[in-house]
């Protein structure tokens, strides 16, 4: 998970090691679930924490514990790709 | 929507974990850099052409699993080849990626390189595969500029 701040909003930037973020998109994409790729218009803070781009799940109140589970199986189902 | 496995074959996860010719030719005499910035992509692609002919060809860089198995398997398939041949290579990637082109007319003409037919089921990845074939062309037509494919 990329930033770690105490009040965060329910927008979370995470990496996969070893797995791009655009290959982690194209994978969650297959499995129906839409998050956002690159570098979010956000080029400084990506040289902050050295990235090239992060993979970035945008939570909001309509969504169910169960669309978490499914995203939790789809970032399984990426490192299972590139094992 | 096509199954996942047609995008990330084998011999593609095969390319990205260990890509080939990945590395700095002391005797190049043409390069070039291409750099998606939306994506953060980036590739220099450095040839050693002699009479027309690619003697060598390397890159470097970082990327996603596509555009480095595409810059990695291109510097493989296009060693020995000439100018000519590069050139029309070119296009028929381009073609099989895109899908212009059936994906088995392409099967003979280039090789190993029918496993991207894949990328043309998922279009916004289709500048991740052509990156380092742009970069390359820069190199040939010896431009300066940075190439971008998005």
């Amino acid at each position: 998970m990329i930033g770690t701040a105490k009040e965060k909003a329910s927008v979370l930037s995470f990496v996969v090691d070893g797995v791009h973020p655009h290959d982690v998109g194209t994978i969650l994409d297959q499995e129906g679930i839409a998050i956002r790729t690159g570098h979010h218009c956000a080029q400084p803070v990506m040289d902050f924490f050295h990235l090239p781009a992060t993979a970035r799940a945008s939570l909001a109140f309509y969504n169910t514990r169960e669309e978490i589970d499914a995203l939790m199986a789809g970032i399984r189902k990426v490192a299972e790709v590139f094992s | 929507m096509s199954d996942l496995r047609e995008l990330y074959q084998e011999v593609i996860l095969d390319h990205h974990k260990k890509p080939r010719n990945f590395r700095v030719p002391c005797d190049a005499n043409k390069h070039a850099d291409g750099f998606n910035p939306l994506c953060g992509d980036k590739v220099t692609v450095y040839v050693r052409i002699e009479d027309g002919i690619v003697r060598d060809v390397a890159f470097q860089g970082s990327g996603c699993a596509i555009s480095t198995a595409s810059a990695s398997m291109m510097t493989e398939f296009l060693k020995g080849k000439s100018e000519v041949e590069v050139a029309r290579i070119f296009e028929r990637f381009h073609d099989l990626v895109t899908g212009k082109s059936a994906p088995e007319a392409d099967a003979s003409s280039l090789g190993k390189l029918a496993v991207f037919a894949g990328v043309r089921d998922y279009p916004v990845r289709v500048k991740c595969a052509t990156l380092a074939w742009h970069t390359l062309r820069a190199a040939l037509d010896e431009r300066q500029e940075t190439v971008a494919t998005e």
